[in-house]
């Protein structure tokens, strides 16, 4: 029952970059890494959050889970099987256990089809369904996503934003996925519809006991909703662990800096601007150009630490056992 | 942070007065009330927040403030705005921005208050010049270069000469406020200033601004729907709900006690902590349509207080003790 449902290893995604007409680029130049070398697992029924602010990669990891990307390095396991991106069955059992919610609902749904046929979307074989078995199965996630049958036959510019996400929402579980890739769900959503949105995973989750893998630059979002965090930063995974652990006890000094700037309501403190944040290291640590701890060892790129409940990329926890690389271990 | 001045005792000491602004959106087929009877007031060094979800109504505000609202499709149908005493609103096509004339606003995309096509270093030049236009030109570059380093620029020379679109967006919102700085606003207007920053960037420029605040103790307008960041800010907060106030206050009062049905459920549904057993308490609904108001109280359809007349008639505004006002049936 403990067994993760996903395992990600060493996953590397990297883009062409565009490079301009006369200019002659190195082999390394030529390559944009937008994930580098990132692990991570998931249990079945367990939230895991990644955050990060822009440009950290969310939107990659998310795209390459559901086979959009092609990795360059990668060993991913889905219910212990070893998938293989270059064969077409792996990327369809990929899409068929692991469903994915965009951030922008207007963009995520075609506007020229009504709301029932985008839930139907979601099931693989539909063909093989009679109308009266489709409608029912179409009803039976409208009701899980608490979507009035009213809407049913509306077009997606007649539903409002929140609405829009509960559609995307269906479309995922009518299929039956246990895993849910959620980027960004809520956040171009108003503060009392997010609400909405936040409970009704919740609620989910509790009754289909599915996993989230749930993506938002939002900390207060990933502290409510989460069982374990992964703090994303420029590609790389920094730090990981409980989630309680990582908000009372970052480790990582962009974590702590991360979870300082936050606001909440009982912030009351006077944030330091003492040292600014500069470009990401291509060499050594890459948070060494704005980090206040640096130091010598800084200069080579550290290995992932265990700290038991959390998993750290730093030099400051040198005296801790090194993980293997790669394997992050569960508490 | 001084003291919230009662409404009645103190009208000539604020800075900002504006009473009973209706704005519409008129189009060939129909007309819509954006703002309706809406007054607020901004005291000398006061941080006042205006808070509520998207369409209530807030840039129309602060839009209207400054003059910078387009009219049309935006009609003034009723109002006034006074600022430092005087009667500042415009309801004519000849409208005159109030850049630069003791007040300014930072809006939420800083593309929208730079100009693509001038270098950083021009447009801070004009930014001195509408403040000190007799300013030689040795003391503006000086100034100039002192507001840019007041705003935690460390390569000023090299953001001087390049244009805004070269600048990553928390650079761009330090440039446009270093841009504000060089014109000693006495009221300072902030529309979103750090939506859609990155975190650590975002709590920068909030500091910097409170900082800033402090130095030529100016007074702040924060229009935002975070409340996170206006319960950081503000002294006092207005909530506004479809167009309307629905609820003013202390910011640690109101969030403490809101009065209003609505700003409490704004407040439930802000995720604090870890999730405990429950859920967020938060009723079903949306904000309504403008186009389509329901009747009496428009939170009626999603509050759980409501009666039988919040279906037919539409609360005031009224004042109660500790300088709270609040627009419910509840309270009468
Ligand atoms: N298809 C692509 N081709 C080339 N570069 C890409 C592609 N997709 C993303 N990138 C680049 O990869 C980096 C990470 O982008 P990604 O969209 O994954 O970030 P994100 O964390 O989702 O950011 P945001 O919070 O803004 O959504 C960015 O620098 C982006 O420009
Ligand atoms: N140019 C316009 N023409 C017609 N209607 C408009 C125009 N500008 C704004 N509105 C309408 O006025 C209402 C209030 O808009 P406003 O931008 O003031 O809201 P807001 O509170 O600032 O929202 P947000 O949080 O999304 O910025 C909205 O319903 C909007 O659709
Ligand atoms: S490895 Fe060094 S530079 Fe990197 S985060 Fe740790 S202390 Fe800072
Ligand atoms: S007036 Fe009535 S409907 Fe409106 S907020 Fe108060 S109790 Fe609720
Ligand atoms: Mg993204
Ligand atoms: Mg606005």
């Amino acid at each position: 029952m403990n067994e993760p449902i996903l395992e990600v290893e060493n996953l590397t995604v990297q883009f062409k970059k565009k490079t301009k007409l006369f200019q002659s680029a190195g082999d390394e130049d030529k390559w944009k890494r937008v994930l580098d070398s990132i692990s991570f697992s998931i249990k079945q029924g367990e939230t895991f959050g990644i955050v990060g602010e822009t440009g950290s990669g969310k939107t990659t990891l998310a795209r390459t889970l559901v086979g959009i990307y092609r990795p360059k390095e990668y060993r991913i396991k889905l219910n212990g099987k070893q998938i293989d991106f270059r064969k077409r069955e792996d990327i369809l059992l990929l899409r068929k256990n692991i469903g994915i919610v965009f951030q922008d609902p207007v963009g995520s749904l075609n506007p020229r089809v009504t709301v029932s046929e985008i839930i139907s979307e979601g099931l693989p074989d539909q063909q093989r369904l009679t109308d009266e078995q489709l409608g029912k199965k179409i009803k039976e996630a409208s009701e899980l996503v608490e979507l009035p049958e009213s809407k049913l036959e509306a077009y997606p510019t007649e539903l409002s934003g929140g609405e829009k996400q509960r559609v995307s929402l269906a479309r995922t579980l009518i299929g039956g996925k246990k895993i849910l890739v959620l980027d960004e769900p809520t956040s171009s959503l108003d503060v009392s519809i997010q609400a909405q949105i936040l409970n009704l995973l919740i609620g989910l989750k509790n009754e289909l006991s599915i996993s989230y893998i749930f993506i938002t630059h939002d900390l207060n979002v990933i502290k409510f909703m989460c069982d374990r965090v992964a703090v994303l930063y420029y590609g790389q995974i920094l730090e990981q662990g409980n989630t309680h652990e990582i908000f009372e006890r970052p480790r990582h000094p962009y974590t702590a800096d991360l979870i300082g700037a936050n606001l909440s309501f009982t912030s009351s403190s006077e944030f330091s601007v003492a040292h600014e944040s500069g470009e990401p290291s291509r060499e050594g640590c890459i948070y060494q150009n704005s980090c206040g701890k640096r130091y010598t060892a800084c200069e080579k790129s550290p290995p992932i630490f265990d700290l038991g409940k959390s998993l750290v990329k730093c030099w400051l926890y040198d005296y801790a056992e090194k993980s293997r690389a790669g394997s992050p271990r569960e508490k | 942070m001084s003291a919230p001045t009662s409404h009645r005792d103190n009208l000539g000491t604020n800075l900002l007065e504006v009473r009973d602004l209706t704005v519409n959106f008129e189009t060939v087929d129909r007309i819509v009330e954006v703002l309706k009877d809406v007054s607020i007031r901004v005291g000398r060094e006061e941080v006042v927040g205006v808070v509520g979800e998207s369409g209530s109504g807030k840039s129309t505000l602060a839009q209207t403030v400054i003059g910078v609202l387009d009219t049309p499709p935006a009609r003034i149908t009723k109002g006034t705005v006074g600022f430092e005493g005087k009667e500042i609103l415009q309801r004519s096509d000849k409208k005159i921005n109030f850049r630069g004339k003791g007040i300014n606003m930072i809006f939420q995309e800083p593309l929208t208050s730079l100009n693509p096509v001038y270098s950083v270093h021009d447009q801070m030049e004009e930014a001195v010049n509408i403040g000190e236009p007799k300013m030689e030109k040795k003391e503006k570059e000086t100034v100039i270069r002192k507001s840019l380093r007041e705003v935690m620029i460390r390569d000023v020379e090299g953001v001087l000469n390049v244009y805004p679109h070269q600048l990553s967006g928390g650079m761009r919102q330090r440039v446009s406020i270093a841009m504000v700085l060089v014109q000693k606003p006495k009221l300072l207007i902030l529309d979103e200033p750090t939506t859609g920053l990155d975190l650590i960037v975002q709590r920068k420029i909030i500091s910097l601004i409170l900082n800033l605040k402090k130095e030529i103790l100016s007074s702040i307008l924060l229009i935002t729907h975070d409340l996170e960041v206006a319960a950081y800010m503000c002294d006092r907060v207005y909530v506004m709900y479809a167009g309307r106030v629905v609820e003013s206050g202390n910011m640690k009062e109101v969030l403490q006690r809101p009065l209003h049905p609505y700003t409490t459920m704004l407040k439930n549904s802000v995720p604090e902590g870890y999730a405990k057993e429950g859920s967020l308490k938060v009723s079903s609904g949306a904000p309504p349509d403008l186009r389509h108001l329901p009747s009496g109280c428009a939170f009626h359809p999603r509050c759980q207080s409501a009666k039988d007349e919040c279906r037919s008639k539409i609360p005031e505004l009224k004042a109660k003790k500790d300088g709270r006002e609040v627009a419910c049936w509840l309270y009468e």
